[in-house]
């Protein structure tokens, strides 16, 4: 919290604030606020309502006695970042029942497959006995893919680069990894967006028939706020309950997953963090609050 | 006369209208800051609309941008290398997952389509799958292959490729790279090597039109580090008017050769600057 803080106290220094903060330079801190969120990514619509909610909660609750007014801003909108991301804590995902059931979905080359691999290997270290299956029949190359990884981490593997049919598919790798007693059977799904009409209507029986104990939304760090779009209409097909943040290793803020995270009651589990099975990290609210604030 | 004031007003609904579609923040408002420089002092009969003459100014600033990009008649280029050496080689870099292998499938398809011989070069030996979904293309399309398998050395895969050029296999080699972050040096060092081997006619760097600010840093960072003589964005069917494209233009001051507007293999469009200010300031 300290670093975060400090952090924080740089932006606000930037704008050179004196240690009134009145309504000018309150309204001048925002606008630097906003900045800060719009050059990370968050939709523009959300930007403007957590400002919004900012400035009325500085103005109108009591503010605690021993705290200056600018640590006051600071933790509330600190407050409000980590809240949209679902709270302080991060609660790792109950495995039960067993055998458990985690499909992944996203938009064409978010990162699924590769997830699928690194999601894998996390639960394999822990104990389980992993399954993967390939349900995605559209991409080529996506069963060598997966199986490739399977083989890497260690784990089974469902697939089949003749059948088309990914539900029936999907049903099949469901039962044989049960079977062979998978206690984790991970699902990739090929990659679509919310206009392509058949490939949504696809993912919804792909729900429907294989309930899943768990829909993972995997996002793509890079891109930006257009993907909350993405996410709402995902959110109407498959009632996804969290979200994997991939290629946090670049560059980018991740403010579009940030406000995919609020169009939704999801939260997010893991992050990205490179290509190698091994980089994935549990997801940290206040370390993604910081790199979206830009510090 | 037009002040500052003026311009400044438009600007800011306009720099915030320009960031949802996608463009970056920094590139917004240095695009208005551009607009405000060339329209201050201009003067405006009493009767015109001053919000009118700055979009219209705005726009025109934005077709300039465009046009002083330039424009690659990517068949002229093949057809004179061609003439010349026998050969024309492409090199494709960008970002993990941002379509790379698929555009090198559209490319080759419509290359074979106008009757050349093709090759395409798995220099991605690193990610699981990549082969095989290369390979998919290839022979999909009736393209030939070059791959040494996973691990090799891409710079070697890639001057495999460039050989059957040199030979007279094969009239038009297409290499496809591994998808890198601009953020890890190495991969980097590794793309210049690509380069620096294949001696390529072309480098086309392959974004993803979804992509936001980020568009700014690995535009940057891929042309400062590798370079490229323009870009190819995907996922243009994807609900979003592409504000990259623009960020990335403004950075490089390098054209958009082509959109991807779906997975198939058809699903490629020569970039139309007219049509992409009119979606974008609709
Ligand atoms: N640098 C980096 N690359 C990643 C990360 N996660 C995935 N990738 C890369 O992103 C690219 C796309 O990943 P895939 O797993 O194939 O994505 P996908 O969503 O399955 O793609 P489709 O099945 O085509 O929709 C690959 O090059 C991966 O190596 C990450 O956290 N960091
Ligand atoms: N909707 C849509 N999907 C696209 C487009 N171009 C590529 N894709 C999809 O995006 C995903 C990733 O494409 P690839 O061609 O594998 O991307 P890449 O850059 O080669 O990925 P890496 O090699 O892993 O870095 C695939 O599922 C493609 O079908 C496009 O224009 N529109
Ligand atoms: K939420
Ligand atoms: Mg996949
Ligand atoms: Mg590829």
């Amino acid at each position: 919290m300290e670093s975060f803080k400090e952090g924080i106290l740089q932006v606000v220094s930037k704008i050179k604030s004196s240690v009134l903060l009145d309504t000018k330079e309150l309204d001048s801190i925002i606008r630097e606020l906003q900045r800060a969120l719009l050059k990370a990514d968050v939709e523009v619509k959300l930007v403007l309502e957590i400002s919004e909610r900012i400035k009325k909660r500085f103005l109108e609750e009591e503010h605690p006695p021993g705290f200056s007014k600018k640590d006051v801003l600071i933790k509330i909108l600190y407050d409000e970042l980590v809240n949209l991301l679902g709270g302080e804590t991060t609660e790792e995902l109950a495995i039960k029942p067993i055998p458990y059931k985690i499909m992944l979905v996203g938009i064409e080359g978010s990162g699924k497959t590769t997830t699928a691999g690194k999601i894998a290997n996390y639960f394999k270290k822990k104990g389980y006995r992993v399954g993967l299956v390939a349900a995605d029949t559209y991409r080529p190359g996506a069963y060598d893919q997966l199986k490739m990884l399977a083989e890497s981490v260690g784990v089974m593997f469902y697939g089949d680069p003749q059948e088309r049919d990914a539900v029936s598919l999907a049903k099949k790798g469901i039962e044989t990894l049960e079977k062979a007693g998978a206690q984790i059977i991970i699902i990739d799904t090929a990659g679509r967006h919310k206009d392509e009409n058949s490939l949504m209507e696809e993912v919804k029986v792909l729900y429907r028939e294989l309930k899943p104990n768990s829909v993972f939304l995997v996002v793509d760090a890079t891109q930006g706020s257009a993907v909350a779009r993405q996410a709402r209409a995902f959110r109407e097909a498959v009632p996804y309950g969290y979200v994997v943040v991939s290629k946090m290793d670049g560059s980018a803020k991740g403010g579009g997953a940030l406000s995919a995270v609020a169009a939704s009651n999801a939260r997010v589990l893991f992050i990205g963090v490179g290509e190698k099975i091994d980089d994935l990290e549990p997801f940290v609210p206040r370390k993604f609050v910081a790199r979206l604030l830009g510090m | 006369e037009l002040d500052p004031k003026a311009v400044e007003e438009v600007s800011s609904t306009y720099v915030l209208k320009l960031v949802e579609e996608g463009v970056a923040l920094e590139v917004a408002e240095s695009i208005f800051r551009d607009l405000s420089e060339r329209i201050s002092g201009k003067k405006v009969g009493r009767l015109e609309n001053k919000k009118e003459i700055i979009l219209k100014e705005f726009r025109r600033l934005l077709e300039d941008l465009f046009s002083q990009a330039g424009k690659i008649d990517i068949w002229q280029r093949t057809a004179e290398a061609i003439r010349q050496k026998g050969y024309f080689t492409i090199v494709f870099l960008g970002p993990n997952g941002h379509g790379k292998t698929t555009t090198v499938a559209k490319l080759a398809n419509l290359y074979k389509e106008k009757g050349y011989r093709v090759t395409i070069a798995a220099a991605d030996t690193f990610r699981a799958g990549a082969i095989e979904q290369a390979q998919y293309w290839a022979s999909k399309i009736g393209a030939d292959f070059v791959s040494l398998g996973y691990d090799a050395d891409p710079a070697a895969v890639a001057y495999e490729a460039v050989k059957r050029g040199e030979k007279g296999l094969s009239q038009v080699v297409l290499i496809d790279t591994a998808g890198r972050m601009h953020t890890k040096k190495n991969l980097m060092d590794e793309m210049r090597k690509i380069v620096r081997v294949s001696q390529p006619d072309l480098k086309i760097f392959v974004g993803d039109a979804l992509v936001g600010n980020d568009a700014v840093e690995q535009a940057k960072t891929f042309y400062n580090e590798v370079g490229f003589d323009g870009s190819i964005l995907t996922k243009f069917d994807a609900d979003t008017k592409g504000g990259a494209a623009l960020s990335i233009v403004y950075i490089t001051r390098k054209p958009i050769i082509f959109v991807g507007v779906g997975q198939g293999i058809r699903d490629l469009k020569e970039f139309d600057p007219e049509w992409y200010l009119e979606m974008l300031l609709d």
